[in-house]
């Protein structure tokens, strides 16, 4: 955390709205990503944002500077997140199982079908994210979307490295197997051009 | 898969996210060398990542944030006009001391101790408390009431100095 930061907090627990809101211009769209990861709706998205600044004014008078405040606010977002897609989310969960079965086009590698192929693997990683305990999802969305280090993601999470990555480790073995079955009919739909596994 | 991949999976996924030592480096990517299950293990790994990613960066590169930081200003004025009710409520979840829950038995304490004590003073001062009139006389000059006392087996005999207006005959 460098001076500037230190003194733009200082200020912001002082009340400052102008501090709130250069904090807002630096760290908006980080949130945003991380909110996005979890809740995956635009709108939900821009709701978070808006309840993690307006509850950073109201607590950063706890924020004592023990860890890195990017951290502190992460940990925010992460909790509000999962916290908002407990109590509306439930709209948009879908079950794999439920969703009935999905033929995959055939093996065009490029142009449209390809996007199209690319999308329906978006979506159903989404679906599969929403299976997820909370504690892998964070740690899925703190790693592949934000880029934090193990570190940062035990600082942001509040546990052990190794609690970092046992969540990571299970959390993408979690998704992978629940991608199973699509991937197997992709990669025949393909004839078995791909090795991958996901 | 080699035997070997077993004890090289959670290094993998280390090497895939930026974090082995030095050592281990070196030690996955002699794996890797002759080991197409684990480049195949570090391709889906990729895969996904792209596929958790790619859409967040998207939707992020379309939002304009449509009047976000008004609406946070516009939230944060209303909660500064906080009733006194309100500020109570807010000052009593804001407080340590209050969240921790450790002032409801001292002012359960203070309820009881506060309704004995008024117990007690009442019972002093009040001049016949739980008596009963069990009988009236009216005369032209004085009224008497008599009451009786149970606990303290006393009858007092009450006499107004003066006829009482809704006393007199009509």
């Amino acid at each position: 955390m460098n001076h500037e930061e230190t003194e733009t907090i200082s200020r912001c627990q002082q009340g400052d709205q102008e501090a709130l809101k250069e904090i807002y211009d630096k760290y908006h769209k980080k949130v945003y990503r991380i909110a996005y990861g979890v809740v995956r709706q635009r709108e939900d998205a821009l709701d978070i944002v808006q309840e993690v600044f307006i509850k950073l004014f109201r607590s950063i008078k706890n924020f004592k500077g023990r860890s890195h405040f990017y951290t502190y606010l992460y940990r925010m977002v992460m909790n509000t997140a999962i916290d908002h897609s407990r109590k509306v989310g439930k709209r948009f969960i879908q079950s794999l199982d439920e969703e009935g079965s999905f033929e995959p086009s055939d093996g065009v590698e490029k142009g449209p079908e390809r996007i199209l192929l690319q999308k329906e693997l978006e979506e159903r990683v989404k679906l599969a994210m929403d299976k997820l305990p909370a504690e892998q999802k964070a740690a899925i969305i703190f790693r592949d979307v934000e880029g934090l280090s193990y570190q940062e993601m035990a600082e942001a999470m509040g546990c052990s490295i190794g609690t970092v990555m046992s969540r990571l480790h299970y959390g993408r073995k979690r998704i992978q197997e629940l991608l199973k079955d699509y991937v197997m009919l992709h990669d025949q739909s393909r004839g078995g051009q791909n090795s991958s596994k996901l | 898969m080699k035997d070997s991949c077993s004890s090289i999976s959670r290094l993998l996924e280390k090497y895939f996210d930026q974090e082995p030592t030095d050592k281990e480096r070196l030690l996955v990517e002699s794996h890797l060398q002759d080991c197409t299950a684990c480049k195949g293990a570090l391709k889906s790994m990729e895969e996904l990542r792209t596929a958790i990613k790619v859409p967040v960066e998207e939707a992020l590169q379309k939002e304009d944030f449509p009047w976000v930081w008004q609406n946070i200003e516009r939230q944060i004025r209303l909660q500064e006009k906080l009733t006194w009710w309100q500020s109570i409520r807010s000052w009593l979840d804001i407080s340590p001391l209050f969240q921790r829950k450790v002032w409801i038995p001292a002012v359960a304490t203070a309820a009881v101790l506060l309704f004995i004590t008024t117990q007690i003073i009442f019972k002093n001062t009040s001049s016949y408390p739980g008596a009963s009139v069990v009988e009236y006389v009216e005369s032209e000059t004085n009224n008497v009431m008599v009451y009786d006392l149970e606990k303290a087996k006393v009858t007092v005999i009450w006499l107004f100095e003066g006829p009482e207006e809704e006393a007199l005959p009509s």
